[in-house]
């Protein structure tokens, strides 16, 4: 019979604990997670750490008003390149737009803006078509009827349509565009949510809540919403990425985030124009990164999917 | 024989004098400036594709006159025609009228056809159409041209006669084309055949080309009309398109597929400059302004003088015009386009041009009391010049005047401004416009500066008093100084602050002809915001 | 089966119905069209009769049950913008996005499905990676970004490719001549907003070309197959292949309708004339009509669809319609 010596267990736990961790974190996804990290410790910071503001332009020195204007005072200096070409600056690294205004800073704004939106956007999606999805499919008959008529003809309004469509009756602003996500993602929840709960209301753990006359409001806070949580999430995260894109569609198009606010997809649909006059930077970066962050966000989705969802795990 | 010969002449002239200039109204007649056309018939055939790139949408509806408004002039002088209609030679130009007059106490207006007119469909063009388009236009203005009008009496096959209730001053300025649509004849017989409706899809008229085919919205082609009374077309074909977005026109130029593009303005227009390829012209619209929508409450910071006046001095009009239109654009001390005949030129031949002393900004803000300034609600913008609303804001604050952009889209800023006062709730706005309407200052004045204007805010009792003089008197000459007394006031009493003279820069390409510079002539018309009339205009190949 | 069938009409007519109350609402949300057509200074007669002639002057219970009335008879109104029929509008229109829908739907194709193929026969190799990364990549680039810097690279620059709409072709209802050639005419200027457009959906066509082809790969029948000695080739080209081909037509089916909806900002970047330009410039104009009338006519391809597809699954498995 093997002996275990004693006074090392805690050295054993300590040591099963290390490799548990370390391959908790060995299956993570490193990649999507560091850029996530970045873009939201960006937007976090963005006040802090920016180097000039997202709305003011940047104030130019006499040599700079010179070169360009030959005259020794100017209100600011557009269009500078990036510091790596010839009349850049480090103070502006990332060049300046046809405004003045330092292209890094705002990207940096623009990051709080775009995770504010598409995160919080989501997050109220989710919920009201968590709740409706319940409702639907734990009550009964009628509510099943009603909120699944509703939810197949909100279905059919192609997103970016219905988008637009709501942001031409109220005022164009930030919150607008974070009601409007709410409003044209919340049915792609429910749908899903309705499916699960039809499932899980046979299970045995809530017929047996029900037999000993637990509330029906109870049953649905304890039993069936955490149990939802698993399809919620994994759809949250694939759904970050669609509102990002159609957060940056709208603004492209002029129904989002409204000027001067630096939203990517108003950067870009703001220098259109300059990517024809070879000012390529200030049409790529926003460009990237609005993919980098989509494809971050779609990268945890998928990651999340193959670990909740035991059958894909060995894809 | 010396006096037998005279005899003959003088009774010659007399009776040319009787067929041919025979004045077609009685009594005393005001004077008109009505410059006469230049009929070319032996040109050559028309040949060659002008493909030009419109900067907004096509509304079929513009096809018809009867519903005239604004945008549509475009396709008026290509496919209509007017009894008199501005042209390069003036602002008044003879087209299918040969011959017209107005009674002293403009009480009567009358016009006589040119011979021989058709429609394109070879039907005659008579008074009757002329009488039928003007009972039944319904677009723009056709209120006062409804009221005042007592009857329209036809004496003949070429002339009729208006008649009014009272005396109609301003009716040529209605009648001319461009103040209305009253002026451009549509066919009775082929509208009343087709209705409305069938007319909007393939329009027909009287003018240098005949439409072709359109895709609703995007794309309107015409042909040459080769009949055309005034001289063959240039250009076989045209194609009118539809393309909102100033990087799809500057590109559609770059590659050919666009010979005339308007509307370059903003970052490209550096681009269109320098360009070898291509030539421009800076057709001057109208000057940008600053109004205050409730400024003569005395809750209002704009209420003082001194502030509005603080305003202007703020602006670097300069830098502002090197930034927005890479120089083009003039600082301007009108409001009003000074291509109409009794507007003050804002460049100091008349109005000075506004300075640029933000130091004395700051000291008269101090005078008003406010030493650092205060904040107002909103600066409401022009769609789509958001840059310039920002450049401008940025003026501002640096003397003190802080305010955030109300972002309204262009329809929504346009039912805004025509609700008037009612438009704009509070008295701490700003707000940003250009009005390059025709009809001369008074018609802006009418609008804009007077109590009773649509989309007025201003309503002050001296400019009150000369407007009233102005509406009274039937004399030209003393309406006109009346319109320009008007406008001094209004200028240097800061009820608006002008900014600079719009240029909204038209190109072309190497295709269009004459070569080189002398393609400018193709704007010589006045007040124009397109380079009318088309059938001068001549294209390689 | 018949009770199915008509239970799902039912659902349809009143998905339908709810979609029509729900855009009258918010479509009469965004604003007064008459004020902002009539320019500054317009006569108020003038707007008056034009509020008229628009039916906007009447209470909102007539004008919706006038509205309703006149959809039960195909009757979409008039445009406000463009002053003509709605729906001869939109039909005029809808070739050509059909057009750009099926060049996308066929690129995305030609991408996602051979690259599908190869990460699916290669599972967790290299070529699996790359090709779920490139698919990654595909659906994270806005449509709107590809577009553009295909526009500068191609058409600026190297000035290869035209810039601006969809060429001179066009489908005329009237002239069954244009029935056939307008399909195939003016390439050069299909390829680039197409191309931009199905950029996304490979990204979709990819994984689920592979997924699927892994399922049947892994499928009793294939080991079948293999097991009888068919090479290797014979069996992913004659057995895999066809299978595996089902979910991704059904997928391509949907996402055609969702391509022709969502192309609204290609259209708007290449000026291409179709059903999205159209929608841009009406929401953009409050043309309350023609923005009624397409995202209706969406919608209604839409339910049909889904109709469609629920009757066929009805019919293949029994389950589904003698459930509840």
């Amino acid at each position: 019979m093997a002996t275990i010596p004693i006074g090392t267990d805690r050295t054993v736990a300590a040591v099963r604990a290390a490799r548990r961790g370390y391959r908790v974190l060995q299956n993570l996804p490193l990649i999507p997670l560091l850029i996530l990290g970045a873009l939201t410790a960006m937007a976090v910071l963005a006040p802090v750490v920016a180097p000039h503001s997202k709305l003011d332009p940047v104030k130019p020195t006499r040599e700079q008003c010179l070169a360009k204007f030959n005259f020794p005072d100017c209100p600011y200096v557009d269009n500078a390149p990036p510091f790596w070409a010839r009349g850049g600056t480090l103070d502006t690294p990332l060049g300046t737009d046809s405004l003045g205004r330092d292209v890094l800073s705002r990207l940096m704004h623009g990051a709080r803006i775009s995770l504010i939106v598409a995160l919080t956007g989501t997050l109220f999606a989710g919920a009201i078509g968590t709740v409706l999805g319940v409702l639907a499919g734990y009550m009964g008959r009628w509510w099943d009827e009603i909120i699944m008529r509703i939810t197949d003809a909100w279905l059919t309004l192609p997103s970016l349509v219905f988008a637009i469509l709501l942001s031409s009756v109220r005022e164009p602003g930030l919150w607008n565009v974070v009601l409007i996500l709410a409003l044209v993602f919340w049915s792609r929840y429910s749908r899903a949510v309705r499916g699960e709960v039809l499932t899980l209301r046979e299970r045995d753990f809530v017929k047996l809540a029900e037999i000993n006359g637990i509330g029906k409001p109870t049953i649905i806070r304890r039993h069936l919403i955490p149990n939802v949580m698993n399809t919620v999430m994994v759809l949250f995260s694939l759904q970050v990425g669609v509102a990002v894109i159609i957060e940056a569609s709208l603004s492209f198009l002029g129904f989002g985030v409204p000027p001067p606010e630096p939203s990517w997809g108003l950067m870009m649909a703001q220098e259109r124009e300059s990517l024809m006059e070879g000012r390529w930077w200030l049409e790529v970066f926003p460009g990237i990164c609005i993919t980098m962050l989509v494809l971050s966000a779609n990268m945890l989705g998928d990651w999340l999917r193959v670990r909740l969802d035991p059958q894909l795990r060995n894809r | 024989m010396l006096k037998r010969s005279f005899a003959i002449l003088l009774v010659l002239t007399l009776t040319c004098g009787v067929v041919w200039g025979q004045p077609i109204l009685s009594g005393p007649l005001a004077k008109l400036d009505i410059k006469d056309a230049r009929v070319e018939p032996a040109r050559p055939k028309p040949k060659g594709t002008l493909n030009i790139g419109l900067h907004f949408g096509i509304d079929p509806g513009w096809l018809d006159p009867l519903g005239y408004y604004g945008a549509a002039h475009q396709f008026y002088y290509l496919m209509h025609d007017a009894l008199i209609k501005p042209m390069p030679q003036g602002e008044f130009t003879y087209s299918l009228a040969e011959h017209a007059e107005v009674s002293a106490d403009f009480t009567r207006a009358a016009f006589r056809l040119r011979p021989g007119l058709k429609f394109q469909d070879g039907r005659p063009l008579t008074t009757a159409d002329v009488k039928w388009t003007y009972e039944n236009y319904r677009g723009l203005n056709f209120k006062p041209l409804q009221d005042k009008l007592d009857r329209i009496e036809i004496v003949d096959d070429r002339a009729i006669v208006f008649h009014f209730k009272g005396p109609f001053v301003d009716f040529l300025d209605l009648y001319n084309g461009s103040g209305s649509g009253a002026g451009w004849i549509v066919p009775k017989h082929y509208y009343e055949r087709v209705g409305k409706e069938a007319f909007n899809a393939r329009p027909m008229g009287a003018g240098p080309f005949k439409f072709v085919s359109q895709e609703a919205g995007v794309r309107v082609s015409v042909e040459a009309w080769d009949e055309y009374w005034r001289r063959p077309p240039g250009v076989k074909f045209i194609n009118v398109r539809g393309i909102r977005d100033l990087a799809g026109r500057v590109a559609g130029l770059e590659t050919g597929e666009l010979d005339l593009a308007y509307g370059m303005t903003g970052k490209l227009l550096q681009r269109v400059m320098a360009d070898p390829k291509l030539r421009w012209n800076p057709n001057f619209t109208s000057p940008w302004h600053l109004v205050f929508p409730g400024y003569n409450e005395p809750t209002s910071p704009f209420h003082d003088k001194r502030v509005r006046q603080a305003i202007s001095l703020a602006i670097n009009r300069q830098f502002l015009t090197r930034q927005e239109t890479q120089g083009i654009g003039k600082p301007w001390g009108n409001w009003i386009s000074h291509e109409t005949r009794d507007a003050l030129r804002g460049d100091g031949t008349d109005l000075p041009v506004p300075p640029y002393d933000p130091g004395k900004a700051k000291s008269l803000l101090a005078e008003a009391g406010y030493p650092n300034g205060f904040d107002f609600d909103w600066y409401v913008p022009f769609a789509p010049y958001y840059d310039m609303a920002e450049r401008i804001l940025n003026d501002l604050r640096a003397v003190g005047m802080r305010s955030k952009m109300q972002m309204l889209d262009a329809p929504a800023y346009m039912a805004q401004t025509s609700k008037g006062r009612k438009g704009f709730p509070g008295n701490r706005t700003i707000v940003q416009r250009i009005d390059p309407r025709p009809g001369g200052a008074k018609a802006l004045i009418r609008l804009y500066a007077v109590c009773a204007g649509q989309a007025s805010y201003i309503c002050e009792p001296r400019l009150e008093a000369l407007w009233a003089k102005h509406e009274a008197s039937i004399d030209p000459v003393e309406r006109d100084r009346l319109s320009r007394e008007l406008q001094r006031l209004i200028v240097e009493e800061y009820y608006l602050v002008p900014l600079y003279l719009q240029p909204f820069v038209h190109a072309v390409t190497q295709k269009v002809l004459p070569e080189g510079e002398a393609v400018q002539r193709y704007w010589d018309t006045l007040n124009a915001p397109f380079p009318w009339p088309w059938e001068v205009w001549e294209v390689k190949g | 089966m018949k009770k199915y069938i008509l239970v799902r009409a039912l659902y349809s007519v009143v998905t339908l119905w709810l979609l029509v109350t729900l855009i009258f609402a918010l479509v009469r949300l965004t604003g007064d069209p008459v004020a902002m057509k009539a320019e500054a200074g317009a006569d108020p007669a003038y707007v008056a009769q034009l509020r008229h002639s628009w039916g906007l002057d009447q209470p909102l219970p007539r004008q919706y049950a006038g509205f309703v009335g006149r959809l039960l008879r195909g009757d979409f109104g008039h445009s406000f913008e463009k002053s003509l029929p709605v729906r001869d509008i939109y039909f005029e229109r809808l070739p050509n996005s059909l057009k750009l829908g099926f060049a996308a739907f066929v690129i995305s194709l030609a991408l996602g499905v051979p690259f599908g193929m190869l990460s699916a026969l290669k599972v967790n190799s290299v070529w699996d990676n790359a090709g779920k990364m490139i698919a990654l990549l595909g659906l994270s680039m806005p449509g709107f970004f590809v577009g553009l810097v295909l526009i500068i690279v191609f058409g600026i620059e190297l000035g290869w490719l035209p810039v601006l709409g969809k060429g001179s072709s066009t489908f005329v209802w009237s002239a069954p001549s244009t029935w056939a050639t307008f399909w195939f005419s003016d390439w050069g200027h299909l390829v680039m907003p197409a191309f931009a457009l199905g950029w996304y959906f490979s990204g979709a066509m990819l994984r689920i070309t592979r997924s699927g082809m892994l399922d049947v790969l892994g499928s009793d029948y294939i080991k079948l197959v293999r097991l009888k000695g068919v090479p290797e080739a014979v069996v992913v080209a004659k057995h895999a292949l066809k299978n595996s081909m089902i979910p991704v037509l059904t997928f391509a089916g949907l996402n055609l309708l969702i391509m022709v909806n969502v192309s609204i900002v290609i259209e708007v970047i290449f000026n291409w004339p179709g059903v999205g330009q159209l929608l841009y410039d009406a929401l953009s104009n409050r043309d309350f009509p023609m923005v009624q009338g397409v995202v209706l006519m969406s919608g209604l391809l839409i339910v049909l669809l889904n109709f469609a597809i629920d009757v066929l699954y009805g019919c293949v498995d029994p389950r589904i319609r003698l459930s509840r």
